[in-house]
C-alpha cells in the first residue's frame, strides 16, 4: 500500500467552544452554537450567527500577544487551533523535522480591512492592517507565533478552503516532502461575507435546517481547525499514537456556475467516488457521511442527489453539523474534519439538528444522532466551495 | 495505474502583462516604462475574443485569465485538461474594493451580489472550468509573493505522481490604482525609480508527456520559509539531486529583481553565496512586480530555453551579450525575505 | 407606461452591463430569461437590488422574482402598481 498520512493531533476552534473536548460535548448533548450576533457589528441582527465566544482581546490575551502587535481575528483563531493541535500531537518547539503549515482562508484579514478602510484612504493611522489583509498574511501571522514552519501556504478555495489544505497536507506528507504538516483553515465572520451571502438571499433568519423539506438558507459561522498529518511508517520514532489515517481524498469541480451547484450534483458525485476509489473502498465501507450540508435549497438538493446515487445500495447515517457550527465558510472542511475524526474515536454519529420534514426529493433523511450500535470504520467528509470547487476527504480507523 | 516520473513539460504558455498581449514580443523589442511607478496592462480587444455579452459581468482579471486560459488550450491542443490550478496573491482585488467600498460608505443594504460572488479568489479557477467544462482537479493557492510557486509544486506533484496528465497552471493578479496607492504606503510596491508595479494574466498548460512544441522541462520546485542559509542550500541540493542536474550545468539563474532595494537587497547578499559565478536573469524590469509576477519570470525562462537564446536585455550584467544554446535555467525568488522558492527548468 | 418601459430597458443595461445591447432591440414581451435576453439567476439578484434601490419595493422571496421578471412589459406593470419611489 502507498504511503498514508495519519493525523495524530487536532484542534479547534469554533461556535461550539474553543477545543476538542466542549465541541465533543456539545455535539454528544446536541447543543447548538448558533444564536444571535454578539460580536460582530453588523446591521443584520437579524440573522442567527455561529461566533466563536471569544472577542479579540480575549484571544490576543490568551495568546500571550502584546497588544500593540496587529493581527487579525481569522489569524488568532488559526493560533488557538493550531496550538491545540500540536499539544495534542505532542509536538515540541524543537522537534528537528520538517514541518509545513497549510491554511486554508479567504476573507483573510478583511475583518480588519473593513473596519479600517476609510482610515486607510484618509491617511496614515491604520497602515499595519493593509498588511494583515492578504491571505497569506493571515497563514503567515499563525506561523510566526509558533516558529517552527519550514514551509507555509495559502489555499483559497471559498467554503473548501480547509478541506483542500488537509488535501495538500496529506500530499506532502505521502511524498515525503515534509515530516508533518499542520493542515486546515481558518475564518472569521466578517461583515463583507455576511453581507455578499445575504445579496444572494441564501441566509436563515432562524436556525438552519439541512436535508430538511423546509430548510430557508444557512446560518453563517466561523472558526479554526487544523489536523497534525504524519508518515504513518514514521510515528515509531516520536513514540506517538495515530488517531486515525486519511485514506482518501479527491477534488473536483462540479463546472456548473459561479455560486450554484447543478441540481443532480455531478461535482458532489465526482469527488466522493474518486475518494472512494483513492482509498481503494467501496460505498459499503463507509460508516458515516459528514455532509457538507449547508441548509440552503440548492446544496442540500445536489448533494442529497449525489448521495443517493452513489450509495444506491445503502446510504449510511448522514448528517450536517452545520446545524450546531454554522457554516465556517473557509474553515468548515477543517471544523468537519476534526467532528468526523472525534466520531471514529468514540464511535458516535453527530446528530443532524432541526430536521422535522423529509425533502421529496430524497429517498434519505438525515440521521438523528447518538452512539453508534457498531464501531464507525470509515467516515467520509464533504466540504463544496463556490465555482462547484467540491472535495470529500476519507478519515479510517487504523 | 500510477506510475512516477520525475519530468513534466510546459506546452505552451499565453500572457497578458505589460508587455504585448498574447505574444512573445519581448524577446525581441521589450516595452520600457521609463520612470511610471504604475502600469496597468495592455489589453488586448476583448470584443475580438469574446462573443457579444459573454464578458458582460467579467472585471479585468477575469476577461485576462479566460483568454489566456482558452489560448494555451488552443496553443496545446488539450481542451480539457485534467486539472486547473491557478495562483493569485490578491484575487479579484477590483470586484472586492467595489463591493467594500460600497458597504463602508453606503451601509449594509443594496449591494451588488454579482461583485460579491465575483470578488472570491477562486472565481478565477472555477470560470475557467466552467468554461472547458473541466470536473478535474481544481484549486487556487494565495499565497502572496509566492502563489505561483505553490500552484506549481502542486501541479508537479500532481503530474510526477501520475495522477493527473495535463494541467493548466495560471497565475493572475489584477492591480487598482486604490489597492497601489495602499501597497506603495506599506513599501511593497512604487517607491524607487526602475521598478514599477505590473499586472499579471500567464496561463500555461503543462503535461506528463511532451509534445513537439512544448517549450521546456520543468525539473522540480522547493519551497522554504524562514531558511536558514544552510536550509537555503539544502534544497537547491534537493532540487538539483531530484532532478540529476549538477550546478556546473546551470546555464543562468533567473532572480526577481524589482528595482526596490527592500526587495533587491537580499539577491546581493544570497546570489554570489548560493550561485557562485552563475550570471544573473531578470524579468520584473520587463514585467514590473505583482504578486504573482513569478509566474511571468518562469514563462521568460521557458521561451528562452525553447528558443535556445537568452537575449542581451534580460541578463542583470549589462556587458553581457545574447546567449545561444541554453539548457538549464534556474529560478530563485523570495517574498519579503520569507518565503525563498528554487525552480529548475531545463530545455527539452 | 411605455416611459416607464424605456427606462427600464435603459437601467437593465446599465445594471447588467449589457454594452452589446440596445434599449430598441429589445422587445417588450420577449423573455428576459432563457432565450430571450438571456439572462441567468445572477441577474435575477441584480434586478431585485434594482428594484428596491430606485423604486422602493422589496422582494423577499427570490423565487417571485420568476414571475415579475418575465419580460420587460410584465416588470414594468409590476413596478407601476407597486411603486413607492
Amino acid at each position: 500500500m502507498p504511503r498514508k498520512a495519519a493525523i495524530t493531533g487536532i484542534g479547534v476552534v469554533s461556535a461550539l467552544g474553543a477545543g476538542r473536548e466542549p465541541t465533543l460535548a456539545a455535539l454528544r448533548e446536541g447543543r447548538t452554537g448558533i444564536a444571535p450576533v454578539r460580536y460582530l457589528k453588523t446591521s443584520h441582527t437579524e440573522f442567527l450567527v455561529g461566533e466563536v465566544k471569544l472577542s479579540d482581546e480575549e484571544m490576543t490575551r490568551a495568546l500571550r500577544i502584546p497588544e500593540s502587535q496587529a493581527t487579525t481575528r481569522t489569524s488568532l483563531m488559526g493560533m488557538v487551533a493550531v496550538r491545540e493541535a500540536l499539544a495534542h500531537a505532542r509536538l515540541q518547539r524543537k522537534s528537528g523535522l520538517r514541518i509545513a503549515l497549510v491554511s486554508g482562508t479567504t476573507v483573510g484579514g478583511m475583518d480588519k480591512s473593513e473596519q479600517y478602510y476609510l482610515d486607510f484612504l484618509a491617511g496614515d493611522t491604520q497602515n499595519a492592517y493593509i498588511s494583515t489583509h492578504s491571505c497569506g498574511a493571515c497563514t503567515e501571522m499563525i506561523a510566526d507565533y509558533f516558529g517552527i514552519f519550514s514551509r507555509v501556504q495559502t489555499i483559497s478555495t471559498a467554503c473548501s478552503s480547509a478541506a483542500n489544505a488537509i488535501m495538500l497536507g496529506a500530499m506532502l506528507v505521502e511524498e515525503g516532502r515534509v515530516d508533518v504538516a499542520v493542515a486546515g483553515g481558518s475564518e472569521c465572520l466578517t461583515k463583507f461575507h455576511l453581507n455578499g451571502f445575504n445579496t444572494l438571499m441564501i441566509l436563515d433568519r432562524g436556525q438552519c435546517k439541512p436535508f430538511d423539506a423546509r430548510r430557508a438558507g444557512l446560518n453563517l459561522g466561523e472558526g479554526a481547525a487544523y489536523l497534525v498529518l504524519e508518515a504513518e511508517d514514521a510515528l515509531g520514532g516520536r513514540g506517538v499514537e495515530p488517531l486515525c489515517r486519511i485514506s482518501g481524498y479527491a477534488n473536483t469541480c462540479d463546472a456548473y456556475h459561479q455560486t450554484a451547484s447543478s441540481p443532480n450534483g455531478d461535482g458532489a458525485y465526482l469527488s466522493m467516488a474518486k475518494a472512494l476509489e483513492a482509498a481503494q473502498l467501496t460505498p459499503q465501507d463507509i460508516s458515516y457521511i459528514n455532509a457538507h450540508g449547508t441548509g440552503t435549497e440548492n446544496n442540500d438538493l445536489s448533494e442529497g442527489q449525489a448521495i443517493q446515487r452513489l450509495f444506491c445500495g445503502g446510504i449510511p447515517p448522514v448528517s450536517s453539523t452545520k446545524s450546531f457550527t454554522g457554516h465556517a465558510t473557509s474553515a468548515a472542511g477543517g471544523v468537519e474534519a476534526v467532528i468526523s475524526t472525534l466520531a471514529l474515536q468514540h464511535s458516535f454519529i453527530p446528530a443532524n439538528l432541526n430536521f422535522a420534514q423529509p425533502m421529496p426529493e430524497l429517498s434519505f433523511t438525515p440521521a438523528a444522532g447518538g452512539d453508534s450500535p457498531a464501531p464507525l470504520r470509515h467516515v467520509l467528509s464533504n466540504s463544496f466551495g463556490f465555482g462547484g470547487n467540491d472535495t470529500s476527504l476519507i478519515f479510517s480507523k487504523i | 495505474m500510477m506510475s512516477r516520473t520525475n519530468d513534466v513539460y510546459i506546452l505552451a504558455a499565453k500572457q497578458i502583462s505589460v508587455q504585448p498581449p498574447l505574444s512573445d514580443e519581448w524577446m525581441e523589442a521589450p516595452l520600457r516604462y521609463g520612470e511610471q511607478p504604475y502600469v496597468r496592462a495592455v489589453d488586448p480587444d476583448y470584443k475580438q475574443h469574446f462573443a457579444p455579452n459573454e464578458a458582460r459581468r467579467l472585471g479585468k482579471i477575469l476577461k485576462r485569465a479566460l483568454l489566456t486560459s482558452r489560448q494555451a488550450m488552443t496553443a496545446s491542443g488539450i481542451a480539457k485538461p485534467d486539472a486547473v490550478v491557478t495562483a493569485t496573491g490578491l484575487g479579484c482585488i477590483d470586484n472586492t474594493e467595489l463591493f467594500l467600498d460600497a458597504l463602508v460608505r453606503e451601509g449594509e443594504a443594496l449591494l451588488k451580489p454579482s461583485y460579491f460572488m465575483q470578488s472570491t479568489h477562486n472565481s478565477v479557477s472555477s470560470l475557467i472550468a466552467i468554461d472547458a467544462r473541466c470536473h478535474g482537479y481544481n484549486s487556487t493557492y494565495a499565497h502572496n509573493g509566492t502563489s505561483f510557486e505553490c500552484a506549481l509544486e502542486d501541479t508537479f506533484m500532481q503530474l510526477s505522481r501520475g495522477q493527473i496528465q495535463t494541467a493548466l497552471v495560471g497565475a493572475h493578479d489584477e492591480m487598482t490604482p486604490g489597492y497601489f496607492a495602499l501597497l506603495s504606503r506599506i513599501g511593497y510596491l512604487g517607491h524607487a525609480p526602475g521598478g514599477f508595479s505590473g499586472e499579471v494574466a500567464l496561463s500555461m498548460m503543462l503535461a506528463a508527456k511532451p509534445q513537439e512544441r512544448s517549450l521546456c522541462r520543468l525539473r522540480g520546485v522547493e519551497m522554504e520559509y524562514h531558511p536558514t542559509g544552510e536550509a537555503l542550500r539544502q534544497a537547491l541540493r534537493r532540487l538539483l539531486q531530484g532532478a540529476q542536474c549538477r550546478m556546473e550545468e546551470v546555464d543562468a539563474v533567473m532572480v526577481g529583481l524589482s528595482g526596490q532595494p527592500s526587495n533587491d537587497d537580499a539577491y546581493a547578499s544570497i546570489c554570489p553565496e548560493l550561485f557562485p559565478h552563475k550570471q544573473l536573469l531578470r524579468y520584473k524590469h520587463l514585467f514590473g512586480e505583482s504578486y504573482t509576477a513569478p509566474g511571468l519570470g518562469v514563462y521568460a525562462a521557458a521561451v528562452c530555453l525553447h528558443r535556445q537564446r537568452i537575449p542581451a536585455h534580460l541578463f542583470v550584467d549589462c556587458e553581457s551579450g545574447e546567449q545561444r544554446g541554453v539548457r538549464h535555467i534556474l529560478f530563485y525568488n523570495h517574498f519579503e525575505e520569507k518565503n525563498h522558492s528554487l525552480i529548475l527548468l531545463s530545455a527539452c | 407606461m411605455e416611459e416607464l418601459i424605456l427606462q427600464l430597458k435603459q437601467e437593465i443595461i446599465k445594471v447588467l452591463n449589457l454594452e452589446d445591447v440596445k434599449p430598441e432591440t429589445i422587445a417588450d414581451d420577449a423573455p428576459l430569461f432563457g432565450d430571450g435576453l438571456g439572462l441567468d439567476s445572477i441577474d435575477a439578484l441584480e434586478l431585485i437590488v434594482l428594484m428596491e434601490k430606485t423604486y422602493g419595493i422589496k422582494l423577499e422571496d427570490p423565487a417571485r422574482g420568476r414571475e415579475i421578471f418575465k419580460s420587460i412589459r410584465v416588470m414594468a406593470e409590476y413596478i407601476h402598481a407597486n411603486r413607492r419611489k
